[in-house]
């Protein structure tokens, strides 16, 4: 019975407990081996365009982090990347709505989405992986149908306000910042806050750690995992505008393969896949892992055909520790 | 002979399970302020009778009172409501959160702007440390620590905290001793006398027929789906006696209150 417990542990101890103290590491030792190859690495001009698309997945993961930590996760987020945009262009440039009109009728699509794939996971019981692989399948399949396979035409989102708050850009000092950055870092907060601090967070947590007793203290589980499945959805529906104005295209087939790049973010950065247990910082810093890998071993030289390897290496390293960590954690030691 | 209200009384519930019937037109009481033990062997209806209580499956016939008057149980929020609170073995606590976020699960309060949903993480902590020691843990254990972290024991305390703090009048608990040890399981029973001190009523289901008797005031028991005896008073009786009613060997005396 006798048991070491948190309060006896030193800061450092503490710190090294925390789920995002290994990512964190491996953060900081990735951008150290880059920088000592090429000292271009940590110049404005890379950290800038490795930024600008770094936070249009990341704000996918950002909300999957919520998603996941109620236990559920969402396969269908990469399409609704690519089919967001297809949509907003294609009722703008059929004259059926301005451009802002159609990004408000492309979100609440999006999330009317999220709604159905809430609704067959929670109502009908059926796992999420399942529900949202078909999503995907109908999503990426509709955006493909609509548009005929080809690109919709996008050069007329120049200075649109639309355009200016989402990927507006301005320079401070030679750094380019785009305006998502802001979103960004406004929409982290926000969802950091939600976790940690509100009694939704609490409801997620629980929902995703022990559903049966969340529910038993009225908490209302399946409403909780309904809208998390909205917010995944719109959330890549934005992203996906945010990425289509910025790049001046909307590719049909944009956003293929993202679903599994994200969840590989979230749980890297040491949340559960299983549920229960999430972090935004963590999932910030996964974000950043995966991001400065891709740019990196381009600009040391390695074959971007090689990316993968080193992406799966580093899953299968973070979840070693990071089942490392929960076993010694449950030891109390 | 004329008695109070008891504080819960089950009259002639029926329960079936498709053609299976688990409860055949049994009633049940508890009393305020007293702890029952309900035994029986497997499948004699204990968790059923239970279940039924606990709002987790509805009955297919029968009434419900709680202090006199009919109550309908649809689900668990219901029971809850009406001041039932059962604890199952391992399944009442998220394990991931800390003993602060489990004891006010579902009923956080809320600091600042009703629209920022904050929870008064500092009031939640401070409460829990006081529960936790009235519930009698002695440990100085911090209410951040998740619940993982926790033995067995410290978790049914978590519980039984819980359910006396949210005023329930009528604690359920399942098994709360299973798989402990000795030390641990004393803890336990304490927990429950503590409960019924401050004026809770519980129903204590367990195997172990040594633990029912250390902690009970009666002993009721369950045999085919029904109540066969409720008035057992383990002071005047032995185990061997209880356990020849539960396996039929003695017939039992059927619950005349209801």
């Amino acid at each position: 019975m006798q048991r070491v417990r948190v309060e006896n542990r030193t800061l450092l101890q503490r710190l090294i407990a925390r789920p995002e103290f290994g990512p964190f590491v491996l953060l900081i030792a990735e951008i150290a081996v880059f920088w000592s190859f090429n000292h271009n690495f940590l110049s404005p001009q890379n950290i800038s365009n490795t930024l600008a698309f770094t936070v249009e997945l990341g704000l996918i993961a950002l909300a999957m982090t919520l998603l996941m930590t109620s236990g559920e996760f969402d396969l269908s987020v990469g399409s609704l990347f690519g089919f967001t945009p297809v949509l907003m262009w294609t009722l703008f440039n059929s004259g059926v709505t301005s451009l802002e009109v159609g990004f408000l009728a492309a979100l609440i699509v999006a999330a009317f989405i999220g709604l159905v794939s809430g609704l067959f996971v929670t109502q009908l019981k059926i796992p999420s992986f399942l529900v949202t692989l078909g999503m995907l399948l109908v999503v990426r399949g509709t955006a493909l149908f609509i548009t005929d396979g080809f690109p919709q035409r996008t050069w007329s989102a120049e200075g649109s306000w639309l355009s200016e708050i989402l990927v507006g850009e301005f320079f401070i000092g030679s750094f380019r910042v785009y305006m998502s950055i802001f979103w960004f870092i406004a929409i982290a907060l926000a969802l950091g806050y939600i976790l940690t601090q509100s009694r939704i967070g609490n409801w997620l947590q629980a929902a995703g750690g022990n559903p049966g007793a969340a529910a038993a203290r009225g908490v209302q589980v399946n409403k909780v995992k309904i809208g998390l499945f909205m917010l995944s959805a719109v959330m890549a529906a934005f992203a996906g505008v945010i990425s289509s104005l910025r790049t001046a295209a909307a590719n049909p087939n944009s956003g293929t393969g993202y679903e599994l790049e994200v969840i590989a973010m979230v749980v890297i950065g040491g949340t559960a896949l299983t549920g229960g247990r999430g972090t935004i910082i963590g999932t910030v810093i996964g974000i950043l892992i995966l991001r400065v890998m891709r740019n990196g071993i381009v600009l040391i030289g390695v074959p971007g055909l090689a990316y993968n390897i080193f992406i799966g290496a580093i899953i299968l390293g973070m979840m070693a520790l990071h089942s490392w960590l929960e076993r010694r954690h449950q030891a109390g030691t | 002979m004329t008695m109070a209200e008891p504080l819960i009384r089950m009259k002639d519930i029926h329960k079936s399970y498709g053609r299976v019937q688990a409860l055949v037109g049994t009633n049940f009481h508890v009393n305020e302020r007293e702890i029952v033990g309900l035994l029986g062997d497997n499948g004699a209806g204990k968790s059923t009778l239970i279940k039924v209580l606990s709002g987790a499956v509805p009955l297919t016939s029968g009434d419900i009172f709680i202090r006199g008057k009919k109550v309908e149980l649809r689900d668990t929020s219901d029971a809850i409501r009406h001041g039932i609170e059962t604890i199952y073995q391992d399944s009442a606590l998220v394990t991931q959160l800390s003993i602060a976020r489990n004891l006010f699960l579902g009923r956080e309060p809320l600091k600042g702007p009703r629209f920022l949903n904050r929870m008064d993480q500092e009031k939640m902590n401070s409460v829990a440390q006081e529960l936790l020691k009235q519930v009698g843990i002695t440990k100085n254990i911090p209410p951040t620590t998740p619940i993982g972290s926790l033995s067995g024991g410290e978790r049914q305390a978590v519980a039984i905290a819980r359910a006396m703090h949210f005023d329930s009048d009528l604690i359920i608990l399942d098994e709360p001793t299973n798989n402990l040890g000795v030390a641990e399981t004393q803890g336990v029973l304490s927990f429950v006398r503590n409960a019924r001190d401050s004026g809770h009523s519980c129903i204590f289901i367990a195997h172990n027929i040594h633990h029912v008797f250390q902690v009970v005031d009666r002993i009721a028991v369950m045999r085919r789906g029904k109540v066969v005896a409720d008035n057992i008073d383990p002071k005047t009786t032995t185990v061997e006696a209880v356990e020849r009613i539960i396996t039929g060997m003695t017939e039992g005396v059927e619950d005349t209150t209801a």
